[in-house]
């Protein structure tokens, strides 16, 4: 039942971005947008369908051998992520009408968006390595055309550039892994790869391995190689960029799973330690940027950069598990992977959009510009406030449950029979801890700043929610709750899907009484998420109930708040955000080395005031201490090898000769 | 000034014996300075120094208007301290009382001009004055107590005639 | 128990009320002035009221107005005339309205 869903799908972003060439007109844009809402539906239901399959169906398109052939693959690992396509793309086509002006900049940007859509369905479904590499390219192609909207404003160029030469980078990495693997296996077909696993010598699997991870780890967003996300994320159209942040960098989680899990076999424990330690620096670098970052769009960028290596710290730990013979705490980690994959897909997105709302309701990004868009934007700010709540992994919201069960696995590192190893992944659950509390604090910030409080700007204090769009987040967050509280549920299908990978039997140690997580072993710990919410919501509304019915019958006096009889209080005696996140940069100065600067009018003490300006700016390190020199180096090179292309004829019938020379030589022999 | 009749000392007396069942033994003062010369503040502090001890008659000091009681009001009431005293009395939640300390807010020393008020139940409704200049300590404790019902009023029978039996 | 508690009890200190016997020293506290009426004259109580640096004296008709409430204790008007006037000892001034505040003190001392 699922496969006919997915094809709905993949024809229904077809006809989209059909119907996309024309939203010159609104009428196109609408129906674009309806039809690509359509597509995400029925991607949804049948990635909801394949997962309580836990089988793989094959399926082949044409004929022909390595041309003119489609093989597709419905796998159960596909389907968590196909399930997260779907619900991204519902939402994003319920938001693009209402987001996008009718014009032809908006209908090349449609087409761009539902081809990626498209090409990202394909790379899911994939099921040999040429499908994969035509699939995976081609969304990267169309996620940098959808990049490259505005592309005369500034830092659009540079920021698709980035996304692309990177994307390029780890273009060839996969592609090396992938001939590596199916050169050894004699097969293109993905399924065959996986049969031939073990078979392949250990170095060969790790070289693929490494590649793989790093290939992948560029579009997932793996520090250090994630500059492109906050270069690219804050110019892409909100819904780019949720597209992006929402979806695409879980492709490339995809692909390092499927290499970890499926198409590599087993291996030695530095695989696992590798990616839980690139999983745990990923976290705290993505977490400690954004902190300290002032755009909206480029802070949540971080927040996904942090986001992915919580995801992937949870798959490294899942492949040190079942190597120390813990199959259980194995899945039950790959588990939480795939569920805060989901989880962080659908807040992700949310916040994106909401950023989007925000910035056409007021023109701007810069957070300390914003405030008090909570009395003006109702719908929007509670929407939002769901979402931070789901990314702070505040109970009783999915990022809290997804987040806690991380933990839960990873403070069982004590079973693992290696002293170092169980150091290892509590130092990486620490350093997970620091990032949620630190996560904590920057979405507290960053709602708090943009919400809540007084406008900081004129434009902040006219930005009004009419004409703003309100479904696709409201359905998003509507997921969040569904996800959190309906977590039980959830965590069925996905055994379904673990147990399709590793086939472990999860669901008597994940589900007790059918409402109780436990990760893994009974007398470790347990909650319910479903019993948790009902609790909360039962005190906050018990008390209000019981006020509300003995309240004294009196006039009730409202007063302004007390402000200490200030004269005047103005917006500008307000938090900043620079402010507010100055502790986490004076403390961490030895990694931001921020760039301060103080102007003075004077500097005696006693000598003529006037204004002070502070300008302070962190650092890019990874641009400067890794690319650039790595740049500086490949320009270097090429200058070397600059003399062979010289342009001068008689040097290249020198080449045509040398290389006839040596081809019959070589012949010969 | 008028005298009041016979109903309105029927309520009062009512009002009386509310307020002191409300703040007889416990009651939060929250003090406000609109322009004075500081020397009341200084006997009002004293009134925390060990030999009259608010604190043994269930008088407190806050600054919090939310938390208080009772509003002392100290200072010609300069008019650029309309606005914070307005503010301050608005967030002390009902019921409130309003006591004016020295001379200085019962229309002493200062004259009404552009800077000076100089009287406070032109400004809010005051229900204890007490008079001096500085009022010592003890005449704070007794204007407190009076305003939270502890004590009778004495100076109203008071004639200031030489002499005569209603004078001291 | 303490020794001073018993103390304290015999000399009737009860330390959560107001003291019922005041301390020997507050009968040197500045206080507002008492006025003898058959010493007040026309005159001088203009020069009184010309004298308070507090604006606390007026005179209305055949009474001079004394506003308790505005009375510093400065000791002026005592100062100006010290047989017509004494320092009332009064302090505990506390009152719950201003009509409570103002006394009226015929002049009886003629004209002059």
């Amino acid at each position: 039942m699922s496969a006919p869903l997915l094809w709905a799908a993949g024809i229904a972003w077809i006809l989209a971005a059909g119907l996309g060439l024309g939203a010159s007109r609104r009428v196109f844009l609408w129906a674009a947008g309806a039809v690509s809402a359509a597509g995400g539906a029925a991607c949804l239901v049948g990635g909801v369908l394949l997962t309580m399959r836990g089988r793989a169906t094959a399926t082949v398109l044409g004929a022909g051998d390595v041309v003119g052939r489609l093989d597709l693959r419905a796998a159960p690992l596909a389907s968590a992520f196909l399930v997260l396509l779907g619900l991204v793309t519902l939402a994003i086509g319920c938001y693009a009408p209402r987001y996008h002006k009718p014009g032809r900049g908006t209908a090349a940007y449609l087409c761009a968006y539902n081809l990626a859509a498209l090409a990202s369905l394909a790379v899911l479904v994939a099921g040999d390595v040429t499908t994969f590499l035509i699939a995976w390219e081609s969304m990267t192609l169309a996620c940098s055309l959808v990049i490259l909207r505005h592309w005369r404003r500034a830092g659009v160029r540079e920021g698709a550039f980035l996304f692309l030469a990177l994307g390029e980078v780890g273009f060839a990495m996969v592609v090396a892994a992938f001939v590596i693997l199916a050169t050894h296996a004699h097969s293109l077909d993905l399924s065959v790869i996986a049969a031939h696993a073990q078979s392949i010598p250990i170095g060969w699997r790790s070289t693929a391995f490494v590649l793989a991870l790093l290939g992948f780890g560029f579009k997932a967003g793996l520090a250090p190689l994630h500059i492109w996300l906050p270069a690219a994320h804050p110019v892409a159209p909100a819904d780019g960029s949720a597209y992006l942040s929402g979806l695409v960098i879980k492709l490339g989680v995809y692909g390092v799973m499927l290499f970890g899990f499926e198409l590599l076999g087993h291996g030695p424990v530095w695989w696992g330690l590798l990616v839980m330690a690139l999983g745990a620096f990923s976290a705290l670098i993505g977490i400690l940027y954004a902190v300290v970052e002032r755009d909206l769009k480029r802070f949540l960028a971080y927040s996904s950069v942090e986001n992915v290596g919580i995801i992937m710290t949870s798959v490294g730990a899942s492949m040190t598990f079942s190597y120390y013979h813990q199959p259980v705490l194995g899945a039950f980690l790959l588990l939480v992977a795939l569920y805060h994959v989901v989880n962080h897909g659908t807040y992700k997105t949310l916040l994106f959009l909401e950023a989007g709302v925000v910035e056409h309701a007021s023109g701007i990004r810069d957070l300390d510009r914003l405030g008090g868009l909570v009395h003006h934007m109702r719908a929007s700010s509670v929407i939002s406030l769901v979402g931070t709540l789901g990314i702070a992994a505040l109970p009783p919201l999915n990022g809290f449950v997804s987040e806690w069960m991380l933990f839960e696995g990873l403070f069982q590192g004590f079973r693992v029979h290696s002293h170092v190893v169980g150091v290892l992944i509590l130092i990486a659950a620490a350093t997970i801890g620091l990032t949620a509390g630190l996560a904590v604090l920057a979405f507290a910030r960053a709602f708090g700043i943009a919400f809540l409080g007084m406008p900081r700007s004129a434009e902040a204090a006219r930005a009004t929610e009419t004409g703003q769009p309100v479904l696709g987040p409201g359905l998003l967050a509507a997921a969040c709750v569904a996800l959190g509280v309906g977590a039980p549920a959830v965590l069925v299908a996905l055994d379904h899907v673990v147990r399709g990978v590793t086939g472990v039997q999860l669901r008597p140690v994940l589900l007790v009484s059918n409402l109780t997580v436990i990760p893994g072993h009974t007398n470790f710990s347990g909650f319910s998420p479903t019993y948790l919410a009902v609790f909360l919501v039962a005190v906050t509304v018990v008390p209000i109930a019981i006020y509300a019915a003995s309240r004294p019958r009196g006039a009730t006096q409202r007063v302004p708040v007390w402000d200490g009889g200030l004269m005047s209080y103005r917006a500008r005696m307000q938090y900043t955000a620079t402010t507010f996140s100055n502790p986490v940069r004076v403390t961490f100065q030895r990694l931001y080395r921020p760039d301060i600067h103080i102007d003075r009018a004077s500097d005696d003490p006693a000598g003529s005031s006037g204004p002070v300006h502070y300008r302070t700016k962190v650092q890019p390190i990874f641009e400067q201490y890794l690319y650039r020199p790595i740049a500086r180096f490949v320009k270097a090179f090429a200058r070397l090898l600059q003399p062979i292309q010289s342009g001068d004829v008689n040097q290249y019938l020198l080449y045509i000769l040398v290389v006839l020379v040596v081809a019959y030589l070589v012949y010969a022999w | 000034m008028t005298v009041p009749g016979h109903e309105e000392d029927r309520l009062a007396a009512r009002l009386a014996g509310d307020i002191h069942g409300l703040f007889g033994r416990s009651l939060h003062i929250r003090t406000i300075d609109t322009g004075s010369c500081a020397v009341c503040e200084s006997e009002i502090r004293l009134l925390l120094a060990p030999h009259y001890d608010l604190h043994r008659l269930g008088l407190f000091f806050t600054p919090a208007p939310r938390h208080a009681d009772l509003l002392m009001v100290t200072g010609p009431v300069v008019r650029v301290m309309e606005l914070p005293l307005a503010k301050t009395y608005a967030a002390m939640p009902e019921p409130k009382l309003v006591v004016a300390v020295g001379a200085c807010p019962l229309g002493g020393v200062f004259d009404e001009d552009e800077i000076v008020r100089g009287r406070l139940d032109q400004v809010l409704p005051v229900d204890v004055f007490i008079p001096g200049c500085p009022p010592s300590p003890l005449a704070l404790l007794q204007g407190l107590l009076v305003a939270v019902g502890r004590l009778a009023e004495k100076v109203g029978a008071l004639s200031f005639v030489a002499g005569e039996e209603t004078s001291k | 128990m303490a020794l001073w508690f018993f103390r304290g009890l015999g000399r009737q200190v009860v330390t959560t009320r107001y003291p019922s016997v005041l301390d020997p020293w507050t009968a040197a506290l500045p206080t507002p002035p008492s006025f003898v009426p058959s010493r007040l004259t026309t005159e001088l109580v203009h020069r009184l009221v010309e004298s308070c640096p507090s604006g606390a004296l007026r005179q209305e008709d055949r009474e001079l107005v004394l506003d308790v409430g505005a009375c510093t204790a400065c000791g002026t008007c005592q100062r100006i005339a010290p047989d017509a006037i004494t320092a009332s000892g009064v302090f505990e001034l506390a009152a719950t309205s201003c009509a409570h505040l103002v006394k009226r003190v015929p002049i009886r001392g003629g004209d002059k």
